[in-house]
């Protein structure tokens, strides 16, 4: 956590530091802003792939608040972070390699007997 | 004389005139992270695999299905095409056949992120050794986990029981909601589908409500306390979190787009 505040005065025997939160609620703030964005261009857009894409971009921005923040990994040593985001970013190849892939199966499957 | 054994050839026998003390020459911890928390992140990993498996399922099957090209407002439950999510998703609670597209999954969503605020104020509370805090805000999480699980019970119960207006079968009957063999909604993947990826989230948000009530329970024991630290917040806190990050991705891939 950079915004881990380092008391300035030793705490006291049984003595309890006080809260810092506010980084905390910045990032829900950030969450509660990109969802609510995400409904806004639910209602206001047609679909397309344009959209999709939009979606797609803002669920991976959401993604890195949690990640990088709540679970804190931003703040990890480079190793663990590249532990966890190699097979990650295999994962999202995979999706979209089978997603193509689906659509060509569709395509024959619904073109078959024309 | 002899020579400082230093300076003698290797051969004979390699010793060490200091420890090795490299990042990975073993007696530290190269990631600088306790043994439980490293394999709770290689555990989210792999479960975060079986996430990704459902959900290129769901891709791969989704775009082998026909897309409804009309209008939005022409839109009808159809075997043929893939159905749009805000008119399956339509309904609230407590306000019958009201259109309220994507309305309820909103606010479970909602419920979700809020449940990881109070998680991560649990841990901070916990970095501060302050028991009454820690004890606060898990009972915060517990209850926004509670009603998650609460919301998506209904949730299934709306998508089960089916919409007003029924899917008419060839022979002319009259078919309501879904199971697993066949639904109002559209392909009978789609209901399969539904099933298998919220209720698979469902079970972790369960699982993860179990973890956080035994949390409680050892916090208001001074279990912590004694031990001199809090981290098993912190590690129940990444599994939490783990949670609300897979929603969010369901969120999108099975409501938005």
């Amino acid at each position: 956590m950079a915004s881990q505040a380092t008391t300035e005065h030793t705490l006291a025997p049984g003595e309890i530091a006080k809260p810092n939160t506010a980084w905390i609620w910045k990032i829900f703030g950030v969450l509660v802003a990109i969802t609510a964005i995400e409904f806004v261009f639910v209602f206001l857009m047609h679909p397309s792939t344009l959209r999709n894409s939009i979606f797609i971009g803002l669920t991976i921005l959401k993604a890195f608040f949690i990640v990088a923040e709540f679970m804190h990994l931003k703040h990890e040593t480079k190793g663990l972070i590249w532990t966890i985001m190699v097979p990650v970013t295999l994962l999202v190849w995979l999706l979209i390699a089978l997603i193509t892939e689906g659509s060509f199966m569709g395509e024959v499957l619904q073109n078959m007997f024309k | 004389m002899s020579q400082p054994t230093t300076l003698q050839p290797l051969a004979a026998s390699a010793t060490l005139d200091a420890p090795r003390t490299g990042n990975w020459d073993g007696g530290n911890e190269p990631f600088k992270a306790s043994y439980g928390k490293l394999m709770m992140w290689f555990f989210l990993l792999s479960d975060a695999f079986t996430f990704a498996a459902f959900l290129t399922t769901y891709g791969m099957i989704r775009h082998k299905h026909e897309v409804f090209t009309g209008e939005a407002k022409d839109f009808v439950f159809s075997t043929r095409w893939w159905p749009i999510p805000d008119h399956v998703f339509n309904a609230f609670p407590g306000m019958g056949e009201a259109n309220v597209p994507l309305g309820f999954v909103a606010l479970m969503t909602m419920i979700l992120i809020l449940s990881s605020v109070t998680m991560v104020l649990a841990v901070e509370a916990g970095h501060r050794m302050d028991k009454a805090d820690v004890q606060k805000w898990l009972l915060w999480t517990i209850l926004f986990g509670a009603t998650f699980l609460a919301s998506q019970a209904w949730e299934w119960g709306h998508f089960i029981n089916g919409h007003a207006e029924p899917t008419i079968m060839a022979d002319g009957t009259k078919f309501f909601g879904a199971n697993l063999q066949m639904n109002q909604y559209g392909p009978v993947l789609f209901a399969d589908l539904f099933f298998f990826i919220t209720g698979f989230h469902g079970t972790h948000v369960f699982s993860g409500v179990c973890l956080l009530v035994w949390c409680f329970i050892a916090t208001t024991n001074g279990t912590f306390e004694k031990r001199g630290h809090y981290e098993m917040i912190e590690k129940i806190g990444l599994y939490w979190h783990f949670v609300d990050l897979v929603w969010v991705f369901v969120f999108t891939f099975f409501y938005l787009v």
